[in-house]
């Protein structure tokens, strides 16, 4: 934990060293004094709540995908519209409407006589796991039919059944082709969830904007917080590239 | 007795009818050449015999068993019928090796060492042993076909189906493959094959049939199919595919 500390701590003071030479009033002081805050408070809540909801997602989403590829029409229409809906809302519609409703969704569904108390956390991860899931389901589905249907063919004329045909032969080829996506989705979902502010939330954005407010220092923090963003951001898809070029298949 | 028998299928889509009325059998042992037009229905016709692509009425028996009864077991069936493809259709994935040993152990049931050795065995026959750890996009069309050919051998078939296997092959690579083939015709594998080589059809077919929209015209013994062939479409086929 101390190195983790000291190591955030000089490359904190790097970045404001570098902030300094490009502004010259720039109050370093402010981000000296709170950059432990926004790491062990704000960011940790984003990358939980980044974590959690990719996760989650990404189930919920193959599940959905799926559906949408089974040829059951019920099934199909269900997916089909559940992504339609999700994909035509925006998120901070879905988040505020979840907030209010989740209570009275959840007090219907266990038959409680009064809304239940659900908490900004889990009102926020449920959101956005239903929300990105419309989105993960559309990637893995362009992933599976990226697939030959050859491969397929392939795969059943050797005496395989669906799920063998799935598991060895058409989900590991699509989940090759679609990881890139799918990790640029949750590098955009990594900066939606500063979206959680309208819910009085602590994430990384919340948190550097509190002491921006309570210092009245917004050029600071906010410049601070945007160089935060951008480098984390920009690791992973340098990441996201180094992977593709690794798991890519020979052709 | 017959290995496969093709009774009065046909298939359609909507109006287009693929497939009318074909019946025709493959015995034990025999190697069948069926050839026609693009478009004709042949490789829909091998498709339908391992259940690859249904069919609306008539009947196909393999070994006895009927693939228009439900209670068959499709995957079992097909286990035991191997199928060669125009594409070649390796999984590019996995490695030569594994392509070979993955259907031995998740449908045989045959543990790792037993499949390797037979996956060991085959890619020897098709000349192919140095090249088990690479992957299939490292190998020529030629190599791949022959891998592809040793995968459906992995599986001891007692019948195979190639569905053009040379098409998509460049010109320098197609007597490797035919090699293979006519290999295996020699030692007495039950073939049904779907090409366009004739020249393979005169060294091991027993019997041509040729194909023209969604119909056998002709089914003759291949003297008698190169001899004198009677209808009027097969000869303008054979007339310009032999042309040169």
């Amino acid at each position: 934990m101390d190195i983790i500390i000291s190591f955030l701590g000089f490359f904190v003071s790097l970045i404001v060293s570098i902030l300094q030479f490009l502004i010259p009033n720039f109050d370093g002081d402010v981000v000296n004094r709170s950059w432990q805050y926004l790491f062990f408070e704000g960011m940790r809540f984003t990358l939980l709540l980044t974590l959690m909801a990719t996760v989650l997602g990404i189930a919920l989403g193959t599940v959905i995908a799926l559906m949408r590829l089974s040829g059951i029409a019920p099934l199909v229409w269900f997916a089909t519209g559940y992504t339609t809906l999700f994909r035509s809302l925006p998120l901070v519609l879905v988040i505020f409407w979840f907030y209010f409703l989740l209570p009275y969704i959840g007090a219907w569904a266990w038959g409680m006589d009064r809304p239940m108390t659900v908490g900004a956390f889990n009102s926020a991860l449920v959101t956005f796991t239903l929300f990105e899931a419309a989105y993960f389901a559309e990637i893995m589905r362009a992933g599976i039919q990226s697939i030959p249907k050859g491969q397929a063919a392939a795969g059943y004329a050797l005496g395989l059944n669906y799920r063998q045909v799935m598991t060895t032969i058409v989900l590991p080829q699509a989940f090759r082709n679609m990881l890139p996506v799918l990790l640029t989705q949750t590098i955009v979902l990594f900066q939606d969830t500063s979206l959680v502010y309208v819910l009085a939330l602590t994430d990384f954005l919340g948190a550097a904007s509190k002491v921006a407010q309570r210092d009245g220092r917004l050029v600071e923090m906010y410049l601070f917080a945007a160089v935060i963003y951008f480098i984390v951001s920009f690791s992973l898809s340098l990441l996201v590239k180094r992977l593709q070029d690794r798991v890519a298949i020979i052709r | 007795m017959p290995m496969i028998e093709i009774k009065n299928v046909s298939k359609a889509y909507g109006a287009f009818k693929v497939l009318t009325n074909c019946t025709t059998s493959v015995d034990k042992g025999d190697v069948v050449v069926v050839c026609g037009p693009s478009g004709s229905g042949k490789s829909t016709l091998i498709k339908t015999v391992n259940g690859l692509e249904p069919f609306q009425s008539g009947d196909i028996v393999v070994d006895g068993i009927s693939l228009s009864d439900s209670k068959t077991n499709m995957s079992k069936l097909r286990s035991r019928v191997g199928m060669v493809f125009q594409n070649f259709e390796l999984f590019p994935h996995l490695s030569i090796m594994d392509n070979l040993c993955l259907s031995q152990q998740k449908v045989l049931g045959r543990d790792r060492a037993a499949s390797e050795v037979k996956g060991k065995a085959l890619l020897e026959r098709v000349g192919l042993s140095a090249q088990a750890a690479k992957f299939p996009g490292q190998l020529s069309g030629g190599q791949q076909q022959r891998v592809a050919i040793a995968r459906a051998l992995a599986m001891d078939p007692i019948c195979m189906l190639f569905d053009e296997p040379t098409s998509a092959l460049d010109p320098e690579m197609v007597n490797e493959v035919l090699d293979v083939m006519v290999a295996l015709a020699k030692e007495g594998m039950t073939m049904m094959v779907v090409t366009h080589e004739m020249g393979f059809a005169r060294k091991v077919a027993d019997r041509v049939i040729f194909m023209d929209r969604g119909e056998i015209v002709e089914d003759a013994k291949k003297d008698d199919f190169f001899g004198k062939t009677r209808s009027e479409r097969a000869q303008l086929f054979l007339s310009k595919i032999l042309q040169n």
